[in-house]
């Protein structure tokens, strides 16, 4: 009885503590969110986590499609208890995938003084923690072939957790050792929204990679435009202000920077990155250039990103890759067709290596040059042509250079170890949401 | 604590260190935590769940990197003995040992050539 109450009592004590602490939130930024959830960072009542076991709130933001309503119960499922969920829909319509635990709010206000309300009150007892929404059970349970369920093929006998053992395969110093087999995402946090990868590993090395079809991809459109794509899906078929494009692309490579910096584990320098993108202004060219050479600087960003994922110029002429191409001495870019352009001393900047550091150089050098555009640009527009660069690259009625881009990927992952090759995604800056978006406005404009 | 004495400082941070470690023991075990669901032992992967057990044998390529790391242990465990007689021996250990290390340093050069200070 002495026992039980003190038990409580510690249990209470302990949780009016821990209810004050920043909330640890696993985000899921869907379609049209991943803005929103970026600017959760600056949020210090919040703490974003990389992974579910260290959350106790699952927030999906924006629209998902309705082939992820399988890995999101196993998300779901993967919080400790007490859990709680909160849908966030940004506009996005209703999704087939379990809502019943699942609250929702509207406004970006309300969304971290929710979060705060949902921990106090799981971790004081007045909400019950969610209850699994897949069964409690192995796949298949272990047992070998032994009448005590021990032995059997493989190196420990029978099938630990309902799971066969890695297959041998070549190993790249001619050795035979185990192959891993893994699918990573769609929620992996180091990888956009909507990328999943199947991999076979030797160690740490890729051996074998191969990018599943995107879940945005061919769904129905569930999410809203983001506010820093809409610029460039407007540009399609309408003029627009070069001045208000120019500090979109300078914004959305700022937005791209503070990402590959937690990356990177330079989580704060990303924060203060994230404010000078939301408050940026044409005159903050010199604010970059420092952080650009701040960044150069950063031996942590150099070992991670010189030489890695090189990708050669002759691989990715004529994609419309963006950055990626003229990081790889492409001078490609949709903007030195548009008449709006000329007179303003336009010229694309390249770098020579092609790898993940003259990736990031690239996009910085970028985000300067925009905001001189924006500078000089006045009040000229822009002539819809029917493609436009945007900060991935040219995007069309086709698609965009991430849905052209994606069959190299194989070739530029394999043989990288595991961390490389997340900084090599990093930099790619890959954007799935964008062509959808785009095909999403040209549908609305024909329906109109 | 002046009234205490040295002895009685130390006794008072030695009980206080045994009071500090039986909390953090005893508090961790008496809330009550829910045994694990299978979905919260499953490795997270981004959502997907594996398709084969996680144990795998793999190639540590930094092993060639300990083996040097432990000659150079072991050139360090000769080095002590020759310190003691440097002395009295004069210009001869000096010699001996520079060739010793010598070859050694010629297996480290081999080593690098091999590309054995590579991680992976």
């Amino acid at each position: 009885m002495a026992r039980a109450g003190l038990q409580l009592g510690l249990k209470q004590a302990l949780g009016r503590v821990a209810a004050g602490a920043p909330v640890p939130v696993f985000a899921v930024a869907g379609q049209g969110a991943r803005e929103h959830v970026q600017d959760l960072r600056l949020d210090g009542r919040l703490r974003l986590v990389d992974s579910p076991g260290a959350a106790m709130v699952l927030l999906i933001a924006g629209g998902l499609p309705d082939g992820l309503a399988e890995p999101l119960a196993h998300l779901h499922d993967s919080l400790p208890h007490p859990r709680a969920t909160l849908w966030w829909p940004l506009g996005a319509g209703p999704a087939t995938w379990p809502q019943q635990f699942v609250p929702t709010i509207e406004t970006r206000d309300g969304v971290s003084e929710t979060l705060q309300a949902i921990q106090r009150e799981l971790l004081r007892g007045q909400r019950p923690g969610e209850p699994p929404i897949l069964p409690d059970e192995d796949p298949v349970p272990w047992k070998g072939v032994g009448p005590y369920g021990q032995g059997g093929t493989g190196m420990t006998g029978g099938t630990p957790y309902g799971r066969p053992m890695a297959e041998l395969g070549a190993d790249r110093d001619g050795l035979r050792l185990d192959v891993l087999p893994l699918r990573i995402g769609p929620f992996f946090p180091r990888f956009p929204p909507g990328l999943t990868l199947d991999l076979k590993l030797a160690g740490d090395v890729i051996v074998d990679v191969a990018p599943v079809e995107s879940p945005f991809a061919g769904a129905p459109p569930v999410g809203v435009c983001r506010a820093g794509a809409r610029i460039f899906v407007d540009a399609l078929s309408q003029p627009v202000p070069v001045a208000g494009l120019e500090l979109a692309r300078a914004r959305e490579h700022l937005r791209w920077l503070a990402d590959a910096l937690v990356a990177v584990e330079l989580g704060s320098l990303g924060s203060r990155v994230l404010r000078l993108a939301a408050e940026l202004r044409t005159s903050d060219g010199d604010s970059i250039r420092t952080l650009g050479r701040a960044l150069r600087r950063t031996q942590a960003i150099g070992w991670a990103t010189n030489g890695v994922g090189r990708i050669p110029a002759a691989a990715v002429e004529g994609l419309g890759a963006g950055p990626i191409a003229r990081a790889a001495g492409l001078p490609e870019d949709e903007r030195t067709h548009d008449p709006a352009y000329s007179g303003l001393g336009f010229e694309p900047i390249v770098q020579r290596d092609g790898d993940a550091a003259a990736r990031w150089r690239q996009r910085l050098g970028e985000a300067a040059q925009s905001l001189e555009l924006a500078a000089r640009a006045g009040d000229r527009r822009t002539v819809p042509t029917g493609s436009v660069e945007s900060p991935r690259g040219r995007l069309d009625g086709e698609g965009n250079a991430t849905a052209r881009f994606l069959h190299l990927l194989p070739g530029v992952l394999q043989g990288l170890e595991w961390g490389d090759a997340v900084t090599t995604l990093v930099s790619l800056d890959l954007d799935f949401e964008e062509a959808v978006f785009a095909e999403t406005a040209r549908a609305g404009a024909v329906a109109s | 604590m002046i009234l205490l004495g040295p002895l009685g400082v130390a006794l008072a941070v030695f009980v206080a260190a045994i009071g500090a470690a039986l909390f953090v023991r005893l508090s961790g075990d008496l809330p009550r935590r829910p045994v694990p669901t299978t979905p919260e032992r499953t490795p997270f992967a981004g959502g997907e769940t594996p398709a084969v057990h996680a144990w795998n044998r793999y190639h540590a390529r930094y092993y060639v990197m300990a083996l040097v790391f432990l000659a150079f242990d072991m050139e360090m465990v000769f080095m002590y003995p020759w310190a003691v007689v440097f002395v009295r021996e004069g210009g001869i250990a000096f010699v001996e040992m520079g060739m010793f290390i010598t070859v050694l340093l010629l297996g480290v050069l081999y080593a690098w050539r091999e590309r054995a200070f590579n991680w992976a």
